[in-house]
């Protein structure tokens, strides 16, 4: 036996639960859900070939239309907001202020919160009548919308309930701002950089691999919206049809309705969706992200 | 700058982070408040902050007419069990990511780090389908088993990270004195990895008490509930009550910011290595 073969032998050997985990949990399931996207099955029998009929019904789909394009909307939304007050929060910690463990714990604290419990408390908070919202906006006499109830106003509410969770990303850009060497930002105060030049010549450039990270990853999770809305919203996708997010749709058209060849075409529309923006972020990201060692 | 500028910068740093933190802050205040109101608290105008006298009734109330103390019950055995699987299989692919040099090693790294963007709907009907065969629907097999085979990408690329920052000499010199791969792994590199399985088993706790889509899809009877669907179920059941719905949100809230309190830095430095390092 080469040492070659040898080493090959041993890495599979410890890789083997992945190996066998990435086979049965997702590249079998992967390949069947591309395949009863072109069928009609509702689980018992066998599925029935139909070609792209599931794919025509999905281009007239008004609602699948709709859910696309409220899973747009809290996506190119939540994710810049998102990311730029995570950032600007890790950027106000980082100026050195006294008392910083207390301030990150403080912004940290509602992101342990369990997701079903944020909800809750969320729903209660914009409470219509008696929530303290409305109540605070009623103190200085402005009437406030219905939040998670009013078709202008539900999609707004969730992306608001997104950045109040703000502080995991935060916590990560901290992490990366503590990293820049301080002598980079001496050196850019000797050659006479001002506080703004010195964030994005120096600051922003040096942790761009981290942002870059973090916004793929908060991307590919919006795009899969669905348990806030979930809980909160009942009917799901109510008020009107204002919160019915592609995966709300998925879960329906799947679980409820047992279309399993529309839902898998769904599905793979999605997949589609998340490859798309990635590979579009990493391609466009050599023009803004910076590799301090361009060996990665 | 002069002592005066300087005070002054401070101190408007110090009144943004205030304010800022008060905003963040405040859903927590409201939520704790509320849970200590009657009913009837909850609902009047102007709104109460802080109730008085305090309503405790709410918590015992709420623990009695619902099975809650199943919910966490159920929940501590779902991450029990996860934890065990998370342990065992991603320490060891992390170690053939890492400690093992083989041809491929790197792309198929690059395989395992894709399949944290696939989406979750593009495996799920035909993973339905088989777990139905299986007879595993309505329990948490469906939800448990996948952690034994490496499905949880995180913990397996949080521990390779820390397992290359352990010196190789210490694996050549074992390899010298005779020792198999198998021997180093489990005596050697495992004992020397504890803070960074204490981070994959935090973490994989606090996932196990926030997963809602898991149980959602798979656990049917309420009795087998865990904790995310069981509160869930007062907002069905109680919109009315808000002092129940925000009592059941406080107690499953409470357990994991103590649980952060004791391990913060466990906790900061888990997510920032995961987070930077990517």
């Amino acid at each position: 036996m080469t040492s070659r073969w040898r080493q090959l032998t041993h890495g599979l050997l410890f890789i083997s639960p992945w190996v066998i985990g990435f086979s049965v949990f997702y590249l079998y399931p992967f390949f069947a859900t591309l395949y009863y996207s072109f069928t009609r099955f509702t689980g018992i029998g066998n599925p029935v070939f139909t070609g792209l009929s599931n794919f025509d019904g999905l281009v007239h789909d008004a609602t699948f239309r709709t859910a696309l394009f409220n899973t747009c909307y809290y996506t190119v939304i939540e994710v810049p907001f998102s990311t730029v007050v995570a950032l600007g929060l890790a950027l106000l910690l980082n100026l050195n202020v006294r008392g910083q463990a207390i301030y990150r714990t403080l912004f940290y604290i509602p992101s342990v919160v369990p997701v079903v419990a944020s909800s809750l408390i969320f729903v209660w908070v914009f409470q219509p009548s008696f929530g303290i919202v409305n109540s605070l906006l009623s103190d200085i006499h402005v009437n406030g919308p219905a939040w998670f109830f009013s078709i202008t106003w539900s999609k707004p509410t969730f992306i608001l309930l997104g950045l109040w969770g703000v502080g995991q990303p935060m916590v990560i850009y901290l992490a990366a701002l503590q990293g820049v060497p301080r002598e980079m930002y001496e050196v850019a105060a000797l050659e006479g950089a001002g506080p703004w030049q010195r964030l994005r010549r120096v600051t922003i450039p040096m942790i761009s691999p981290v942002i870059l990270f973090n916004v793929i990853l908060s991307l590919v999770l919006s795009i899969q919206y669905f348990t806030q809305a979930q809980v909160i919203e009942s009917p799901p996708g109510s008020p009107g049809t204002s919160t019915m997010f592609f995966v709300t749709y998925y879960y329906q058209q799947a679980f409820t309705d047992l279309h399993l060849g529309y839902a898998s075409a769904m599905a793979f529309l999605l997949f589609v969706l998340v490859l798309i923006v990635t590979v579009v972020l990493l391609k466009t990201s050599s023009r803004w992200v910076y590799y301090e060692n361009d060996h990665r | 700058m002069t002592t005066a500028r300087k005070i002054r910068a401070s101190a408007a740093k110090h009144a943004v982070l205030i304010v800022l933190s008060a905003m963040f802050a405040l859903p927590l205040v409201w939520m704790v408040g509320t849970s200590f109101k009657t009913a009837q608290q909850a609902l009047t105008l102007p709104v109460v902050w802080w109730p008085h006298p305090l309503e405790w009734r709410n918590y015992p109330q709420l623990f009695a007419s619902l099975p809650f103390v199943r919910f966490f019950l159920n929940t501590f055995a779902y991450a029990a069990i996860t934890i065990v699987g998370v342990c065992i299989s991603s320490s060891l692919v992390a170690y053939g990511f890492s400690r093992l040099r083989w041809p491929g090693r790197d792309a198929v790294f690059y395989v395992m780090l894709m399949t944290m963007i696939l989406p979750f709907v593009c495996t799920l009907i035909p993973l339905f389908i088989l777990y139905k065969h299986l007879g595993w629907i309505g329990g948490y097999l469906p939800l448990e088993v996948p952690t034994f085979f490496g499905s949880s990408v995180f913990s397996t690329f949080l521990l390779r990270q820390f397992f290359m920052t352990i010196p190789n000499s210490l694996s050549e010199a074992a390899r010298i004195d005779g020792a198999n791969e198998f021997y180093i792994y489990s005596r050697i590199i495992l004992p020397l990895a504890k803070p960074a399985m204490a981070t994959v088993i935090l973490f994989q706790f606090i996932y196990c008490w926030n997963d809602y889509l898991g149980p959602l899809i798979y656990i049917s009877n309420q009795n087998d509930y865990p904790l995310s669907l069981g509160l869930a179920l007062i907002l069905g059941d109680y919109t009315t009550n808000w002092a129940w719905v925000m009592a059941g949100a406080t107690a499953a809230t409470a357990p994991i910011v103590i649980l952060f309190f004791l391990t913060q830095r466990t906790f900061i430095q888990g997510i920032a290595v995961t987070g930077t390092k990517g």
